[in-house]
């Protein structure tokens, strides 16, 4: 696997189309996935995607091959979404009126109280439920808690796409894990 | 041990970084200790949640809609891309480039005295004064006849080629030529002539 990258990285970076057409189908679904666990829908989710992409095909000449091209290409896509986070942030709050003038705020939405239990096992209301834990979570402990556990990937290889220490994504992971503990038993 | 050291040891052996006697400790501390148990057993469900997010894929035909937004290509990148689709046409390029540059600096170098190549050297008769060199009639020369500098008077027989460099073949309506005649006069023919000369010396190798 590495070996095919590493060809078609070099025929892409020589301005192969066909081998850089190759290198998104490989890894389109991975940052997507990435992106749309960080930002929580699609439409911003693919466009962060066509960034990432994009922004890889402009800077193809400084990507070091020492390097792994998925560290490269998920350090590319984490930055673009905690950046995109921080621009939108003001644009969605909890205290904010689900309609106008009806009265309720999204709060009334969170409570989970009049659930069934039958209900939660609906496959939708999990995965809406990950993503509600996921998004209470801030960014930088976010894209850490999505790395090691939906992408799947090392301790190592975390840290060398967020360039900090390993033990500094230990200490992220405990807490990240922490905080979902403690939402999850409000659920 | 106590509790808040324990959590600690939770969460690296979640992380698979605890050694066979941190985890023995840790199982001994869980047996008597609920609140660590619940604690282990929590995080753990944290983790399955996470993962439990269902892998979700990006619509078919992203791959199409990002090829279609890379910037169009530079005519540079066109050129070296199609340099390196066609290796063999870059060669010979290079090649014809290279002996243009040797056999030009062939046709400059040379001096303006009448130079002439024939197997036959005593039958031809060379006229100073008009700078002709004449094939007399009646006479006949073995192999090619090559003038620089002059012009060849063709009357008799040649069995093989007459090529006049930077001058001109006459040809009298006795004479016989077997091979071709030839005048060179442009840096363009004579680039060409010496190709050609390459091209048919190498011909009889190839077959």
């Amino acid at each position: 696997m590495d070996f095919v990258e590493k060809r078609l990285t070099e025929r892409a970076k020589r301005g192969d189309r066909e081998a850089f057409a190759e290198l998104v189908e490989i890894y389109k679904d991975k940052i997507f996935q990435l992106a749309y666990r960080m930002v929580g829908n699609r439409q911003d989710a693919e466009d962060i995607a066509q960034e990432t992409f994009l922004r890889v095909y402009a800077n193809l000449h400084t990507y070091d091959a020492s390097y792994k091209f998925s560290t490269w290409i998920y350090r590319i896509a984490t930055n673009l979404c905690i950046d995109r986070g921080r621009k939108k942030r003001p644009d969605f709050s909890l205290d904010e009126e689900v309609e106008p003038g009806q009265g309720l705020d999204w709060y009334s939405r969170l409570s989970s109280s009049e659930r069934t239990p039958e209900d939660k096992v609906v496959t939708q209301e999990l995965q809406q439920t990950v993503q509600d834990a996921l998004s209470h979570l801030q960014p930088k402990y976010r894209s850490i808690m999505i790395l090691r556990y939906i992408e799947d990937l090392s301790l190592q290889e975390i840290s060398d796409i967020v360039k900090l220490p390993i033990t500094t994504i230990k200490t992220r992971i405990h807490r990240g894990r922490e905080a979902l503990r403690s939402k999850l038993r409000l659920m | 041990m106590e509790c808040r050291e324990m959590v600690v040891l939770i969460h690296e052996c979640l992380d698979g970084e605890t050694d066979e006697l941190a985890n023995q400790s840790l199982l001994n501390h869980m047996k008597t200790c609920s609140s660590c148990r619940q604690h282990m057993h929590e995080l753990q469900r944290v983790i399955a949640f996470v993962q439990s997010a269902s892998h979700i894929h990006v619509s078919p035909d992203f791959t199409a809609r990002v090829l279609s937004k890379l910037p169009a290509p530079t005519k540079k990148n066109l050129f070296s891309s199609w340099l390196r689709n066609h290796p063999f046409l870059t060669a010979a390029a290079v090649f014809f480039v290279l002996m243009a540059g040797s056999l030009s600096a062939n046709w400059f170098d040379r001096n303006d005295i009448l130079q002439v190549s024939s197997a036959n050297m005593d039958k031809l008769k060379i006229d100073r004064e008009r700078n002709v060199v004449v094939v007399p009639a009646g006479t006949s020369i073995d192999g090619d006849l090559v003038v620089r500098n002059g012009d060849v008077e063709v009357q008799g027989e040649v069995r093989g080629n007459v090529v006049a460099i930077e001058g001109k073949v006459f040809v009298a309506s006795t004479a016989q030529v077997v091979g071709n005649t030839e005048s060179i006069e442009a840096i363009v023919d004579w680039i060409w002539y010496e190709v050609k000369n390459i091209g048919n010396d190498l011909l009889p190798i190839m077959r």
